[in-house]
């Protein structure tokens, strides 16, 4: 497995949610309400659900909070219930019960009018299969949305040119979906998304369908567009490294429950179960951890000199300058040296065999001093995403600090 | 247990298959065993007993002369159908005044333009030579008659059938509700459909025009219905995120989505019109199919084949040119509607200024004459005492004597339960106990409607009919799907054949065979063969190609690959090759009735002829009820396409 993962961006300031769901569910069968409603039926496993009632429970009680400007994946394999549950979001399907809101509007509450606004102009999505209509030209495809909402024909046609051309299909306008490739035909279904000027783009596994070298332009065109545009996404996949490559924070579900979530950083470095362990287990690890998770405190003398690097750099660039140089690597950030990574940390992501790794592994290296820095990057991590700029070095590790205490990475549904 | 050394994976569906079908055998049998001793104890004799005959003679009489003397006063006919049917006489009219107004040359140059415009030069080029041989064969007026009709009940047919299909395709309700009259409507040979209406419109042009569109409108309402619902969710679901009302969803991709859907729909009905436009000429439609009548009833070959020759080309015209703007989706722009209109009109105004808006006098040729000599040439020297082969006359005589007498009187000597009860295990072993049910009761309805016997007499000849379609549908069909140049070499042959009205396959078998009861058989044969054969040849060319390959692979011959992979695995495409089969051989038996045939397709004809409605409505029902018992004894479970092409 091969992964290019950007170097992260400074972390997102918690700010007010667009998105804010809570307790949804999603149950299909014959009355499907009683699921939800009755707490010994909403803690049956998939199977004894199934054959007690004849439902089948696709999304479980789930919460999470979309903040504005992120990427958030939600990831899982097929039957794990994340296309239910993008699709519980504008209510394409009708959730049955948990609340979900639209910067603080109730949707379950909204009528059809209302509800046909936040589809209009608050929320657009991209479909795995593209869901072009195939007797319209890339124009009239990406100007339908406009259409929809009655804007005149040579408004949207403009519009509608403006978008064809930010998502590189200048020449192809007059063409039928039918003549187009699979990766242009998503494009053009991106281009639809966005020529209505969606608050959130919502994406449904948008490049499964694509082959491997056509998937990866599409990833970067979308990077490209959110750096751009700084729009907010909801991503689904059920591709780790796509997962690992777009997401801001991913949410991993399991048999339509969230059984993690939290930074790419922290589902690789913390898995929360052996299911996710499981998961991330060939992920390579040092295109995903940051520096600023390997490093140990810096003495006093490594303070002056070494190469520097950012917090967010990944171990795999720390690595390399490691290795050029020779000397650890001091982690820099806004010119405070927040400490220092050497071989044995860079080696210790690489292996896996950091406190972070594994529960055991944690315990055991609790009780020696040596490795007391690779013990305290998950609260480092947690500092560097929530506590703004971190302390002097002395202070970045606090020492008697222990796993249990800290707060970050082992971000499970209830606590967001 | 010699079963026992079998793997059991192996052994385990057959064997539970081969019980089942038993089961099902055995209790047929022990209910059989009950009640057939009882039946022949209170009713003997083969024949449908007379206790359990209901005489529906009177009352249908009484029926029918009650609509003649009332059809003038009383309210019903005065404010509906007499509306009905003086609109559908309008609108013919109008129709009609307007093709003749245009002039061959008009309608001809409008025909080509149209053509050009939905499906290439090609087809123009085509168009425009059938509807001049229409001419030169000097069927002009009664091609515009037939036209006209045709026009009509068309745009007819495509109303209330698209409006039926948009609501099954909306609303799953009424979509259950009519998709089994549907699918019954579709097996019900068309003769059926000429009775009922002529009873409440009488014989003449509303009648005719009526009948079409209720044979008509289904394909329309069934494939509106496909397409609708066929319709990618996907692309609906897409549609619906950004936000579409319904009605923008309806108009901007449902309707667009069913396109190829609506316009298979309008070839269809198109074809099923014209089939039954030429056969309404029995109840007074006139045109083409009148021309062909009349000429059949004098046993005129010349003349029933210069009119059946515009019907052909008329239907694959017809049947090229909307297929044609079915697939077609980008094809380059040709010639807009306005220039259409307007060469038309320039060219209907200029023949008129030339006054030659009739075909030209001499310009006809006259085909019956030559067509008569050699019918009569044929009759001399191909009818019998041919050395060696015999003649036409002679095979027709034998199979009438060593095939369909020997069938019939099987079929009357065996008791009338037994009947019943092979009907039931036929029916069971295919189908579910629902289809065997349907049957039975469709088989007991024909013998308490008193046609027992010329039923038996029909489905004697519908049981040749199929044994022979399809002994040689299935080679047919499996050497073409096993070599490339047979395939190549049928399938122009089956295009044409499969749009051809049924009527007209009646001309070369009378011409052939004379009248009796053998030419229907044969007409039957020949319109039942193509169907067969395309589905055959489909179903064996469609089976899983790595299941052939494994086959192969492992050394399998030519042979054991057939039968051993293709045909068992093909075994769906066979059973609906026989559905196929069964329905459109019933539906020219009954034909045949025009043609010496007998039974209940004579019993309609004579009851129509005669103004003898009651006769005809009760050998009407039965047609109705043996295509019924037909169709569910051969219906594989499942879903069947539409019907022929």
């Amino acid at each position: 497995m091969t992964l290019t993962v950007p170097t992260r961006k400074p972390p997102t300031t918690a700010a007010d949610p667009v998105f804010s769901v809570s307790g949804l569910w999603k149950v299909f069968g014959p009355k499907p309400e009683r699921v939800p409603a009755d707490p010994e039926l909403a803690a049956l496993s998939p199977a004894d659900l199934r054959s007690r009632t004849g439902c089948t429970a696709a999304v479980r009680d789930v919460s999470f909070d979309v903040r504005k400007g992120e990427v958030f994946v939600v990831m899982g394999l097929s039957g794990s219930g994340k296309s239910t549950l993008v699709r519980c979001l504008t209510r394409l399907i009708e959730p049955t019960a948990g609340t979900i809101s639209i910067d603080g509007e109730d949707v379950r509450a909204m009528d059809r009018g209302r509800l046909r606004e936040l589809r209009r102009h608050r929320a657009a999505m991209v479909f795995q299969h593209f869901g072009l209509l195939p007797h319209r030209t890339v124009l009239d495809n990406v100007a339908y949305g406009l259409e929809i909402q009655g804007v005149g024909r040579s408004e949207r046609r403009e519009r509608a040119a403006e978008f064809i051309a930010k998502v590189g299909l200048e020449g192809m306008e007059k063409r039928r979906p039918g003549q187009l490739s699979g990766g242009q035909r998503q494009r053009v279904g991106l281009a639809r998304a966005l020529a209505v000027d969606p608050e959130v783009l919502l994406f449904d596994e948008p490049f499964s369908a694509l082959d491997p070298l056509i998937r990866r332009d599409m990833q970067d065109e979308v990077t490209r567009l959110h750096r751009e545009e700084g729009r907010t996404m909801v991503f689904i996949t059920h591709d780790l490294a796509e997962a690992l490559k777009l997401g801001d924070r991913i949410a991993l579900m399991r048999d339509g429950r969230v059984v993690q979530l939290g930074t790419p950083e922290e589902i690789v470095g913390n898995p929360a179960d052996d299911y996710v362990r499981e998961f991330v287990r060939d992920v390579p690890r040092e295109q995903v951890m940051t520096v600023g998770t390997a490093m140990r405190p810096a003495s006093a003398d490594e303070l002056g000199s070494g190469p520097a690097v950012r917090p967010e750099a990944t171990v795999a660039e720390a690595i390399e300058a490691v290795a050029r140089s020779g000397a650890p690597a001091r982690v820099m950030d806004e010119g405070r040296c927040l400490g220092v990574v050497d071989h044995e940390q860079l080696l210790g992501v690489v292996a896996g065999v950091d406190a972070a790794a594994t529960g055991e592994a944690r315990t055991a290296v609790a009780d020696t001093d040596a490795p007391a820095a690779a013990d305290d990057a998950p609260a480092a991590a947690a500092g560097r995403r929530t506590a703004g700029p971190a302390p002097v070095p002395g202070e970045a590790a606090p020492a008697g600090r222990g796993p249990a205490t800290s707060p970050g990475p082992r971000t499970t549904p209830e606590a967001v | 247990m010699a079963t026992l050394t079998v793997p059991a994976s192996k052994a385990g569906a057959p064997r539970v298959l081969k019980s089942r079908a038993a089961g099902k055998l055995l209790l047929l049998a022990l209910l059989a065993a009950v009640l057939a001793p009882w039946a022949a104890g209170h009713w003997p004799g083969a024949t449908w007993p007379h206790a359990l005959t209901v005489h529906l003679d009177k009352p249908l009489a009484a029926a029918s002369d009650w609509v003649m003397d009332n059809r003038d006063s009383h309210p019903l006919f005065l404010y509906f159908f007499g509306y009905v049917s003086n609109a559908v006489i309008w609108a013919v009219r109008v129709v009609y005044l307007t093709l003749l107004a245009a002039g061959w040359a008009g309608v001809t140059a409008f025909a080509a333009l149209l053509a050009w415009r939905v499906a290439g030069v090609r087809l123009a080029a085509g168009t425009a030579t059938a509807f001049l041989a229409c001419g030169a064969l000097g069927m002009w007026v009664p091609t515009m008659q037939t036209l006209a009709l045709m026009v009509v009940a068309v745009l007819a047919s495509v109303a209330v059938g698209a409006l039926l299909g948009l609501g099954a395709g909306l609303s799953d309700r009424l979509d259950r509700a009519l998709r089994p009259v549907l699918d019954t409507m579709q097996v019900l040979p068309a003769f059926a459909y000429l009775l009922p209406v002529v009873l409440v419109f009488g014989i003449g042009v509303p009648a005719a025009v009526l009948a079409t569109v209720v044979y008509a409108a289904p394909p329309m309402a069934r494939l509106t219905a496909l397409g609708l619902r066929r319709a990618d969710p996907e692309v609906l679901e897409a549609v619906e995120s950004l936000g579409a009302t319904r009605r923008q969803r309806l108009l901007t991709a449902r309707i667009p989505l069913a396109r190829k859907e609506l316009l298979l729909g309008l070839n269809q009905t198109i074809m099923m019109a014209l089939s039954m436009a030429v056969i309404a000429s029995v109840i007074g439609a006139g045109g083409l199919g009148d021309r062909v009548y009349q000429a059949l009833a004098s046993v005129d070959v010349g003349a029933a084949l210069a009119a059946g020759i515009p019907i052909v080309l008329l239907a694959v015209v017809l049947d090229r040119v909307t297929a044609a703007a079915g697939d077609g989706g980008t094809r380059p722009r040709t010639v807009g509607w306005p220039y259409a209109l307007a060469v038309t009109a320039a060219v209907a105004l200029a023949t008129r200024l030339l006054g030659a808006l009739d075909w030209p006098a001499g310009g006809t040729l006259d085909i019956a004459g030559p067509v008569n000599r050699a019918v009569d040439w044929m009759t001399a020297h191909l009818y019998s005492g041919v050395p060696v082969v015999g003649g036409t006359a002679d095979w027709a005589a034998h199979f009438t004597t060593w095939v369909l007498d020997p069938v019939r009187d099987g079929l009357q000597w065996l008791p009338w339960w037994s009947v019943l009860l092979i009907v039931a295990a036929l029916a069971w072993l295919i189908g579910t106990w629902r289809t065997a049910l349907t049957a039975v009761l469709a088989m007991a309805a024909i013998g308490v409607l008193g046609v027992w016997e010329p039923t038996l007499d029909t489905l004697s000849q519908v049981l040749a009919a199929v044994a022979v379609t399809l002994v040689l549908g299935f080679a047919t069909g499996i050497a073409a799907a096993r070599s490339d140049r047979v395939d190549r070499a049928l399938r122009p042959v089956l295009d044409v054949f499969q749009t051809m009205p049924q009527f007209v396959y009646l001309i070369p078998v009378v011409a052939l065979f004379g009248v009796g009861r053998a030419p229907a058989v044969a007409a039957a044969v020949v319109y039942a063969l193509p169907a067969v054969v395309r589905i055959t040849a489909q179903g064996l060319r469609q089976v899983d190609q790595a299941a052939l390959e494994s086959a192969r692979s492992l050394g399998a011959t030519g042979r054991q690959q057939l039968w051993q992979v293709q045909l068992p695995l093909a075994r769906r495409s066979l059973l609906l090759a026989v559905n196929q089969g069964v329905v459109l051989v019933l539906a020219v038996v009954i034909i045949g009735g025009l043609v010496g045939g007998g039974a209940l397709g004579y019993d309609v004809a004579f009851g129509l002829a005669q103004g003898d409605l009651a006769t005809g409505l009760v050998a009407g029902a039965a047609i109705v009820c043996l295509g019924l018992m037909l169709d569910r004894v051969t219906q594989p479970t499942g879903r069947r396409p539409g019907k022929g092409a």
